[in-house]
């Protein structure tokens, strides 16, 4: 069929949406444009789906990625795991909690078996990892250890073509001065930089947005910019990094979009979340950040609320889709 | 010297200010009746040649000294234009800019003129001339009557108001108090009825992430925050909130409340540059004289260019009408 980079597509909690937006995106032939799909996830689950949008694809199940023949049908390796009559629309189980602790853990072990090239995930659950038995923080925290990465990983967000890693994230606001250090900064930026060039950037332009209003003034309204933020930026330079700032945070996103960055690296939750949501929160995708594999789902979540009327917009799973692949295909030159 | 008269200050004079006046003042000629020039006279003759404009300028010091044939101008300090050094960080510039605003605040205090719309100042020249205000806000609060008032940010599209300003974040959290909150409620109330709406719809957002979801990210809004809304509701105000600060904006703007109250400077301000960048417009609410003013700075770096723009100076004057 092609030679497009094999992904993997997770069918996320069978209570959401993520199973619709896979079986709406798969009638629209919409993946076979940018990858080979491989979908991880339980074929009723995904049935189930198809006679919600009334429309389906010939799927072909398969219990080896090797045995995928794009020609014959969409390849499921199907997991038995979500049974549809305890996984209800709009309820949180502890049965789709561990499936999606397990489709991870799969993705994450084929993509080292050099099987697949990379997976999406569509919506899972946080809460229903918790019930699952998950004892991390996040599924970001779940991907690095399955990786036993030590390097700087976690989100980014990324709306159209801005990329945005967070300094500080779920924190009280009063504890936010606090918890900025050179090194935490830096960290933050090494981030956005490593995995915007594994995005086939080759020397990313990051912002780093002020703390302060007007950036602090030179100091007349905090002093955080010159004691952590400037430092961190000097040495990111010296790194080789295109760091630039500390800028305004009114005036860092208004350059960003104009096209000013490819990146920017936020001091706190907020002050990015409320720009990328105005800007077009259907549309954002979460990339797993600093991992050595393309893994990447949309911003938004299961939709308990939407879920199984088939309403469920898939354009943020279309752009996590062609973020994965176009890592992929970069990884691929670069090996 | 008939009607309505307002007051435009230059703001810093080695800034955009005395450019985009002119400008302003050349779009809509009427406003040339109407407006009293408070800042450097020499300033102005300078840009009115580079601009090829043919304005005519009468120096007053009094209201009673007003001419009808001339744009009145009140200068403070009158200097040469050789003294102004364009683009650059100054004590004079500061002391112009302040004797500019202190002097409008007179005028409109005795009536003289009444609302004044500011161009913007430079804070770090404010402070190298011994003026130590954190802005327009502080220097009006210092020198009007109002033992309360806010910042209030104005666009077509979203309404602001500020809990806390010019102040470090790590600070506005220590502001963030039920008294202010409800007090900050209370201006934007008053501030929309004003302005036209019956029962205004105010939407409150929280301080920390997700709104401090129970507790677990900061007790501000457990603390302060939800006390004040709850007193608001009691007087009759609709009030929400507190709302996810990252979702608020984005439900505002698709209608589900007219103005929103944020906590902090840049929590208002990321939003409202992003929709309506150079149009929308700073106000000071709360106190007995009406000020508004242009969102942006100063702009140094395009200084004496001719190439700032006037819109939201001329949007600036025309809220100030109506309040």
């Amino acid at each position: 069929m092609n030679d497009k980079p094999v992904l993997g597509l997770l069918t996320g909690d069978g209570a959401g949406v993520g199973p619709e937006i896979i079986a709406k995106l798969a009638v629209g032939k919409f993946f076979e444009q940018y990858c080979r799909p491989v979908v991880i996830g339980d074929v009723r689950i995904l049935e189930r789906a198809f006679s919600v949008i009334g429309s389906s694809v010939p799927l072909q199940v398969i219990g080896d990625v090797d045995e995928a023949d794009w020609s014959k049908g969409l390849p499921i390796l199907d997991q038995r795991d979500q049974d549809p009559e305890v996984v209800k629309f709009g309820t949180l189980t502890t049965e789709a909690g561990k499936a999606n602790l397990n489709a991870l853990k799969l993705g994450v072990a084929l993509y080292k078996e050099k099987k697949i090239e990379g997976f999406c995930f569509a919506p899972l659950h946080k809460a229903g990892l918790k019930q699952a038995g998950s004892k991390v923080e996040s599924e970001h925290h779940l991907l690095a250890q399955l990786f036993n990465h030590t390097e700087p990983f976690g989100e980014i967000n990324v709306v159209g073509d801005l990329w945005t890693t967070r300094t500080t994230s779920h924190i009280p606001i009063s504890e936010v001065s606090k918890n900025l250090t050179v090194e935490s900064i830096l960290r933050a930026v090494r981030l956005a930089n490593t995995s915007l060039k594994t995005s086939g950037i080759a020397k990313p332009r990051l912002a780093l947005a002020a703390l302060n209003p007007h950036a602090g003034e030179n100091g007349l309204c905090g002093r955080e910019e010159i004691d952590v933020i400037i430092p961190a930026i000097e040495k990111a330079r010296e790194m080789g990094i295109d760091a630039t700032g500390p800028y305004p945070s009114d005036i860092t996103f208004i350059k960003a979009f104009r096209g000013d960055f490819d990146g920017v690296v936020t001091m706190y939750h907020d002050q990015g979340q409320i720009a990328l949501k105005l800007r077009g929160f259907d549309e954002g995708i979460t990339i797993a950040g600093g991992l050595p594999a393309p893994i990447v789902t949309c911003a938004h979540g299961t939709a308990y609320d939407i879920a199984g009327t088939g309403v469920v917009k898939t354009s943020a799973f279309e752009n996590a889709v062609k973020m994965a692949s176009r890592m992929a295909n970069h990884l691929r030159l670069q090996a | 010297m008939e009607g309505k008269k307002f007051g435009i200050t230059l703001g810093d004079p080695c800034g955009i200010g005395p450019e985009i006046t002119l400008k302003a003042l050349h779009a809509k000629m009427e406003y040339q009746k109407s407006a009293l020039l408070f800042g450097t006279r020499s300033l102005l003759e300078y840009y009115n040649s580079l601009l090829g404009y043919e304005m005519r300028f009468n120096t007053i010091k009094k209201i009673e000294e007003w001419d009808d044939s001339a744009i009145n101008v009140y200068d403070p300090h009158p200097v040469d234009i050789s003294q102004i050094q364009v683009g650059v960080v100054t004590s004079l510039g500061g002391t112009i800019a302040f004797e500019s605003v202190r002097a409008a605040i007179e005028f409109a205090l005795r009536k003289d003129i009444s609302s004044v719309v500011t161009a913007p100042l430079n804070k770090e020249a404010l402070h190298l001339a011994g003026f130590p205000y954190a802005g327009h806000t502080e220097i009006f609060g210092a020198f009007t009557k109002g033992e309360r008032y806010a910042m209030l940010l104005y666009s077509e599209k979203l309404k602001v108001i500020h809990v806390s300003t010019h102040v470090s974040l790590r600070k506005a959290c220590d502001l963030c108090k039920k008294s202010r909150v409800l007090e900050v409620i209370h201006l934007a109330h008053e501030t929309l009825k004003k302005i036209g709406y019956e029962n205004p719809r105010i939407a409150v957002a929280g301080l920390n992430p997700h709104a401090g979801e129970n507790g677990i990210f900061g007790d501000e809004e457990i603390k302060e925050i939800i006390p004040a809304i709850e007193e608001a509701k009691a007087e009759g105000l609709n009030v929400s909130g507190p709302i996810p600060p990252d979702t608020v904006f984005l439900k505002a703007l698709q209608g589900s409340w007219d103005i929103v109250v944020a906590m902090y400077h840049d929590q208002g301000h990321i939003p409202l540059k992003m929709l309506s960048f150079e149009s929308g417009v700073n106000i000071t609410v709360g106190l007995d004289v009406i000020r508004t003013s242009v969102d942006h700075g100063t702009a140094f770096d395009i200084a004496g260019t001719l190439k700032a723009s006037e819109k939201s100076l001329l949007k600036a004057i025309e809220i100030g009408e109506k309040l």
